[in-house]
């Protein structure tokens, strides 16, 4: 299947102003750290990862929404769409939508419902505004919202019809690709089921392509074919659903699922939890080698000097770990059978 | 799961400025100011056809206190009916209080939005800019302009308006540095917004209600700076205000104390009103305070 979005090379680094620096001297805080991914048509890709990992930052470069210094390329169908002026930008807008995190805060509270879903069709398209109204219609019907509701403004909403309309938005200027900034994270868990089902069931309706930004693992095994695990504005691992939960590589993807809780008891006895020790590196001040190598329970003298390539061994199994051969198996295994 | 929304009943689409007036309805103290206010205004526009008498012809022997000969308030030094030159002085009054705290809007709100739109560069030279005239002597600062460009209404309202400007700057930049960083206005640029677009019809009207709190109580701090001017005889001699009454019956305090008491006692209600209407609006505005 053809790759729809093909991420390549995407570095995102912000300028920062810090204590003992002299004057005009900028160091930089590199958030996105030479990441590339591919999406097939009408998948989603997860991006996984801590907090301050840069799995929101990286999404949000591509739909040209950080304020950094962003580099690299992002191929849409072939074509590069980091714009080089205002009609390209225009163009890639109506191609890359982004649905927001926080419903609460992602709506503008003094317009109302239909104005917020009908806004990018205002700005990015000179449709005539008698179709404007009948997309705008269909998009409620689509999300699950009334009609009557089209009149209301955001404070009048329960969290999950607020994110109804920023899905709604999202849609309105049918786009191919479209950004979800952990869009269910800010709901209770009974919303959250509804929205993500609705997201479903809209991908298969409209063949939309989803870039999937969470946290939490088990939304990500109910929603996504392919999965990039990032730590500290590198992927670390990226490959397809099953082989990610199944045969996690890299020692950080192995302890991110051994954390993930279980209701089911047998389950619960068998799997053992990996604990990785202490904190993130500070990111204005990373190691030369691997990132993850001063919390690695099988860290070696190479990892410590020579940061790891993410790759496949000639597989789609792909790794950025320095103990992973083409065998493809973790070097965790050893401690995964110490701990039992 | 079912994906279908829960039915509720219809419910009615209630603008924030709605809710905000609701509240505000519910602030006694914010109607009564609000109630003297319409007086005020009303006996601005309407008294001065309902008591026809000129304010500047001398009418009775000076100094006849307040309710002796038909007076009702009596005359000034010159004999003046007391009572035509508050209803006219009214007028002018209001019209100083509301054009400078437009000035002061205007100029605000264009120096704060930048500031805290662009940031950076921009931000630093308007803030300096800002702080620059935050530390001059206001009262100072606006004799100067007013003495060397004359004592005209439109030089008198430009004087105060240059001087009282910065707090409005200040706090737009403040809410705007605020708002940008809220997720709508992303969401409104990923929209496709471009910067003037972003900036005046998504952020600042989010940004209005403490400006807008902030412009009713500049209303009545430029009436007080008007009242202060005149008193210092920095005034249009060809107009009336309230200020200017007891600025010319200023000697006579002793004497005749109703002819300053009674102008005073209108400049400070008016004040009182719109700073009882601005409380009100800020409550009714701050939706931290509207949750309580």
């Amino acid at each position: 299947m053809s790759q729809l979005l093909d991420v390549r090379n995407l570095s995102v680094r912000f300028p920062v102003g810090r204590k003992g620096a002299g004057w005009g001297q900028v160091s930089y805080l590199t958030a996105v750290d030479d990441i590339s991914f591919t999406v097939r048509k009408g998948e989603t890709l997860a991006i996984v990862g801590e907090s301050g990992s840069g799995k929101t930052t990286a999404a949000l470069a591509i739909a040209q929404l950080v304020g950094g210094e962003t580099s690299g390329r992002v191929m849409l169908d072939g074509q590069d769409i980091m714009p080089a002026n205002r009609d390209q930008l225009r163009a890639m807008r109506r191609r890359v939508q982004v649905i927001f995190q926080d419903p609460y805060s992602s709506l503008n509270p003094r317009k109302r419902a239909e104005e917020i879903v009908r806004e990018p069709l205002d700005n990015l398209t000179d449709k005539p505004a008698a179709e404007k109204q009948e997309i705008v219609d269909r998009l409620f019907e689509a999300v699950g919202l009334r009609p009557e509701q089209k009149r209301l403004f955001p404070h009048q909403f329960s969290g999950g019809q607020r994110q109804r309309i920023g899905i709604a938005r999202a849609l309105s200027t049918q786009p191919d690709v479209i950004i979800c900034d952990e869009p269910v994270s800010a709901l209770d868990v009974a919303v959250q089921a509804q929205i993500l089902n609705l997201l479903r069931r809209l991908q298969s309706e409209f063949g939309l392509t989803y870039v999937f930004i969470s946290h939490d693992l088990g939304v990500v095994q109910h929603m996504c074919d392919s999965v990039a695990v990032m730590y500290m504005g590198k992927i670390v691992e990226h490959t397809d659903r099953l082989s990610l939960f199944n045969n996690p590589l890299h020692p950080y993807t192995t302890a991110l699922l051994s954390a993930v809780p279980s209701v089911d008891p047998t389950l619960r006895d068998q799997s053992r939890r990996i604990l990785i020790p202490g904190d993130p590196p500070d990111p204005l001040n990373l190691p030369a080698g691997c990132r993850f190598v001063s919390r690695c329970p099988v860290a070696q003298t190479r990892c410590r000097e020579l940061a790891p390539e993410l790759t496949g061994n000639g597989t789609d199994h792909r790794t950025a770990c320095h103990l992973v051969d083409a065998n493809l198996v973790s070097p965790m295994q050893s401690v995964r059978e110490a701990g039992l | 799961m079912s994906d279908e929304t829960f039915h509720t009943p219809v419910e009615k689409a209630r603008s924030p400025l709605a809710e905000a007036w609701e509240m505000f309805r519910q602030n006694h103290l914010a109607m009564v100011g609000l109630g003297l206010l319409i007086l005020i205004v009303l006996g601005a526009i309407f008294g001065p056809i309902l008591y026809p008498t000129d304010p500047y012809e001398m009418v009775w022997a000076p100094f006849s206190p307040p309710g002796a000969e038909g007076f009702l308030l009596g005359t000034d030094y010159l004999g003046r009916d007391i009572l035509a030159q508050l209803l006219n002085g009214a007028r002018v009054t209001l019209i100083i209080g509301l054009a400078a705290a437009f000035v002061t809007v205007v100029i605000g709100i264009t120096i704060g939005a930048m500031a805290g739109f662009y940031g950076g560069a921009v931000e630093e030279f308007l803030m300096r800019f800002t702080e620059f005239f935050q530390v001059l002597p206001t009262l100072l600062f606006s004799m100067v302009i007013v003495s060397l460009f004359g004592a005209s209404l439109p030089m008198i309202t430009f004087a105060i308006g240059v001087v009282s400007w910065t707090a409005v700057a200040r706090i737009t930049r403040a809410e705007f540095l605020r708002i940008r960083e809220m997720d709508y206005v992303m969401a409104s640029r990923a929209s496709g917004a471009p910067g003037l677009k972003l900036m005046f019809t998504v952020i600042l009207p989010n940004s209005l209600p403490p400006i807008i709190v902030q412009s009713a109580l500049m209303v009545g701090s430029a009436i007080l700076f008007e009242a202060g001017l005149s008193f210092l005889g920095l005034t249009d001699p060809n107009v009336v205000s309230w200020g200017q009454i007891i600025g010319s019956n200023r000697q006579y305090i002793l004497e005749a104390g109703y002819t300053v008491t009674i102008p005073g006692l209108a400049i400070f209600i008016t004040v009182l009103a719109i700073s009882l209407v601005g409380d009100g609006l800020n409550d009714a505005l701050n939706p931290k305070l509207r949750k309580r």
